[in-house]
């Protein structure tokens, strides 16, 4: 018994031996300053060329540039140069743009680089960068962008399909090289929102040699020239660390729109007037559960920023109207609460003629005045305390408050099941004659929530309850197949903006966009057509605008969809954190403005 | 050959049998993943595209070819010990497996074995002990056991160790030293063996009861053998058979979906994760390779496990 134990001792000091010596290492290696920020999701790919969605959207500029990007703290949202040295000189005709890049632009340093260190960026990467989405190889997801706008993208055909179109055998008529650091881009009619684009993550700058080298694997192995260079990659997290190549000079905070009274109480005025990025490791992990994320944000080694789930609203808000956060919460960590930059809406298969449009005019206006009885019926308002922490903005139409050609004189169809009822009723409808409808959800609880309060509304509205029912498919994509396909009649959409400006969100309805486009609904109305298209080529003034509204009230009036909300996002984070956060149209251009008060955090 | 190296030819035989049998799951997989997995073109296509790009998608996935030239074609890639690249992130199929499959069984192991031999103690004391009060009382700790979901064993710990007594991480994961990864696997060991521990004294519960009523441990106890010395000599091998089972069909299970739930909670990088993301987009190349790597585990695990168990107990040979 005696030896058994001596070496169970033994074992157990060895093994308390092991574990000290790893606790000696572990604060060497740290970084001096680490931010850890959370997203809700992972992206798949960091391919700039595949960054469709919200989380890509928050890496990409982080590891890449782009041309133009969004102001740090200024809101309204504002254009601000990135790559290039300054805003375009535009030809009158507003046909050609002349971007001069930054001269200090080097991509990180890799092994694909000759001598392994990372070249300067030049005018033919940014060609380049913009082309291959034309270039089948790439599968790019963002082609539309530019699809009809620059002269002679259409034209790429790759013919050795499956490798990247290679940089000096392309000549783009519409991307001319003038120098290495000038590119001229020709349009084929005006397009004022072409800055706007060249803002997103998809028009981010990639070098060919690194496309070349790495293959179909670019997009889990990338190499830009941003802030920040990726070291890890996964499911669950992706590790940046600072970029030694990245050099824009000093942050001029007066200029990213620093307001004093709205984020001096963040801490953000102590990077005024230093160079950028300030934290050496970046690391964000990717957490799907509200719970874990919960969990992370609030154990000492964690995330330092959360998005707050609508479930825990309560633990850190006091208030409703107007918001306003508990003591508690205020007093542990900085808070903010602000307008996403997009909402969500229900959409209507007009493709199907017993709703949507109608050869015969009677029948089509009878059809229109149902789908505005079905829009009169639902309750926003319990949608918002139910789905969005009760802090959600019910708007008519698809333009949202946040944007500049917002109409406040058009304001929301109060919630009225009976005056509802009495609007199908009055244009003719029947309890027999109404027509069966499919909702078509994604499989998961809170989807099958929206459908039962959806059908609780038209019920209360007088809809048979039998002629609605539920189609659930098993993944978003899945779902996507089936409108598309014209299997379901009324879906729930989220619509998130890329860029500021409403024509992103009217493009839901123009004709050309109808599905698999971005037109579920496949809206066809040629006037609304011309009208967008003409607008498409308006400098951005009070005659734009003005289109922007009439093309919403036309929305609105034909009842082409029912909404629309935009949901609050709140923002939680540590208080040795110097930042203000922002996932939407910021998104990753905040990240090389946070700073990590180091005396704080101890 | 045979009579020179009985254990090996054995297993070679296994191996060799094993074949049709992977050829069978290849079919099956790729049949269902085809007809009955999320269409991935609706994960590339984007925002916003055209018929024509979707045509171009579905010409460059294959999806335009008849289903028996893909099954071929991916035959042909296997045989080269090539499983493609996921259609979602671009990164190689073995490359994902070969980051993910050794984090996966780096956490639940530990679990696994740890609560394996508490089970198994637990399982034989209350055989030992059978409808007596610690029979009752192991009996119902197990029983309450497998009525909490993991879900709930996972938010409790990272809430207890890592919220309120911070001493360990709520997540993420590295093997940099020994104590690092002691840091990581901690609290998700503790709830591996926490939600599995009822299932399996139940198991071995019942392994216990049927061990102890056989005619060989009655007569050594009946020779008055001492109680270690029947567990060593006669409970033990017997018992082995099943005890091997149940670990070596673990293992492949893990790979499938058994850690999915913690490897989420916690931020670990491991195949569950890799494995359902590519289910939710029809990642059809990640599904395929995930389904044949388990598959091929579980032969090797079941060739594994009989020739051990003839080994421990020469006369399952001479069956």
């Amino acid at each position: 018994m005696r030896p058994r134990f001596e070496v169970m001792t033994g074992a157990l000091l060895l093994l308390a031996v092991l574990v000290g010596c790893g606790a000696e290492s572990q604060p060497l290696e740290s970084p001096k300053k680490v931010y850890r920020h959370v997203l809700d999701g992972a992206p798949a790919s960091l391919d700039p060329a595949q960054a469709n969605s919200t989380y890509a959207r928050l890496l990409v500029p982080a590891i890449f540039d782009t041309l133009y990007r969004y102001k740090y703290l200024a809101r309204p949202y504002e254009l601000t140069p990135g790559l290039a040295l300054d805003f375009p000189v535009v030809s009158g005709d507003g046909l050609t743009y002349e971007i001069e890049l930054d001269p200090r632009a080097r991509f990180s340093d890799s092994p694909v680089f000759e001598g392994g260190r990372g070249r300067a960026v030049t005018a033919r990467d940014v060609a380049w960068s913009i082309a291959r989405h034309f270039d089948p190889a790439t599968r790019s997801g963002a082609s539309w962008l530019w699809r009809d706008r620059i002269i002679g993208l259409e034209r790429i055909v790759n013919a050795e399909s499956g490798t990247p179109m290679p940089p000096d055998s392309f000549d783009i008529d519409g991307l001319e090289v003038v120098d290495a650091n000038t590119l001229r881009i020709h349009l084929r009619k005006p397009f004022p929102t072409l800055l706007h684009t060249l803002a997103t993550a998809q028009s981010a700058v990639v070098p060919y040699e690194a496309v070349l080298a790495f293959g179909p694997e670019f997009g889990v192995r990338p190499v830009g020239s941003g802030p920040f260079r990726l070291i890890e990659f996964d499911e669950t997290r992706a590790l940046l660390v600072k970029n030694e190549n990245f050099d824009r000079g000093v942050v001029d905070l007066a200029a990213e729109g620093f307001d004093p009274a709205q984020h001096a109480e963040f801490g953000v005025q102590a990077i005024d007037g230093k160079s950028y990025p300030f934290i050496d490791r970046l690391e964000v992990q990717f957490i799907a559960q509200a719970g874990a994320r919960w969990n992370s944000f609030r154990s000492r080694q964690g995330a330092d920023i959360v998005m707050l789930p609508p479930e825990l609203a309560g633990q850190v808000l006091s208030k409703l109207q107007p918001l306003t956060f508990n003591q508690e919460t205020v007093a542990d960590y900085h808070a903010l609460a602000t307008p996403e930059a997009g909402f969500v809406y229900y959409g209507i298969n007009l493709a199907n003629q017993a709703i949507g449009n109608h050869p015969e005019p009677e029948r089509q206006v009878k059809n229109r005045e149902l789908r505005c009885a079905l829009g009169q019926s639902l309750n926003w308002q319990a949608r918002a305390d139910q789905f969005y922490h009760g802090i959600g903005e019910h708007f008519p139409g698809v333009i949202p408050p946040m944007l500049p050609s917002w109409d406040p004189a058009l304001q929301p169809q109060s919630f009225d099941p009976e005056r509802a009822k009495a609007r199908w009723q009055a244009a003719g409808w029947t309890l027999d004659s109404l027509p069966h409808l499919i909702y078509g959800h994604q499989a998961g609880v809170q989807q099958g929530q929206h459908f039962e309060m959806l059908r609780a509304n038209l019920i209360a509205a007088g809809y048979p309850p039998e002629r609605i029912q539920q189609r659930v498919y098993p993944t978003f994509a899945d779902l996507l197949r089936g409108i598309n396909a014209g299997e379901v009649d009324v879906f729930l959409m989220g619509w998130t903006m890329a860029y500021p400006d409403a024509q992103y969100n009217l493009q839901l309805f123009y004709g050309p966009n109808a599905a698999p486009g971005v037109n579920s609904s496949r809206y066809q109305n040629a006037r609304f057509d011309r009208t967008f298209e003409h607008a498409l080529g308006l400098p951005d003034q009070a005659e734009r605008v003005a289109l922007y509204r009439a093309l919403n009230q036309q929305i609105v009036d034909d009842c082409v969809i029912m909404g629309s909300m935009v949901r609050t996002r709140i923002h939680l984070w540590k208080r040795h954190v110097r930042m203000v956060p922002d996932r939407e149209i910021v998104g990753g251009f905040f990240l090389p403005f946070v700073d990590v008060d180091l005396s704080a955090q101890q | 050959m045979k009579a020179r190296h009985p254990f090996l030819g054995l297993v070679a035989r296994r191996l060799l049998g094993a074949l049709p049998l992977i050829l069978g799951v290849t079919f099956l997989t790729f049949l269902l993943v085809t007809y009955f997995a999320p269409d991935p073109i609706w994960e590339l296509a984007g925002r916003n595209p055209t018929a024509a790009e979707l045509t171009e998608l579905q010409s460059q996935i294959e999806q335009s070819q008849s289903w028996p030239a893909r099954y071929f074609n991916y035959l042909m890639a296997l045989s080269r010990f090539d499983l493609g690249h996921s259609l979602i992130s671009g990164e190689s199929v073995s490359g994902m497996l070969g980051r993910s499959v050794p984090v996966t069984l780096a956490l639940m192991l530990p679990g696994l074995f740890i609560g394996g031999l508490i089970a198994l103690c637990a399982g034989y004391l209350a055989a030992r002990t059978e409808g007596q009060a610690l029979d009752r009382l192991i009996s119902s700790l197990s029983a309450l056991g497998m009525s909490v979901s993991l879900v709930i064993f996972v938010m409790l710990c990272q809430l207890v160790f890592s919220v309120w007594l911070g001493w360990f991480p709520a997540r993420g994961w590295s093997t940099e030293s020994l104590y690092d990864w002691l840091l990581h696997v901690s609290v998700p060991t503790l709830i591996v063996v926490l939600a599995n521990l009822g299932y399996n004294v139940r198991f071995f519960r019942s392994m216990w009861l049927e061990a102890i009523t056989q005619p060989a441990v009655r007569s050594a106890r009946a020779f008055g053998l001492p109680e270690w010395r029947i567990l060593t000599y006669r409970l033990l091998p017997w018992a082995c058979g099943p005890i091997l089972t149940r670990l070596c069909f673990s293992v492949p299970m893990l790979l499938l979906s058994g850690s999915l739930v913690i490897e989420s909670y916690f931020g670990i990088p491991g195949v569950g994760r890799v494995f359902y993301n590519a289910i939710l987009s029809g990642d059809q190349p990640v599904i395929l390779g995930v389904v044949i790597v388990a598959s091929v585990v579980l032969i090797l695990a079941l060739t594994l496990v009989e020739s051990l168990a003839q080994w421990v107990d020469p006369r399952q040979q001479r069956q």
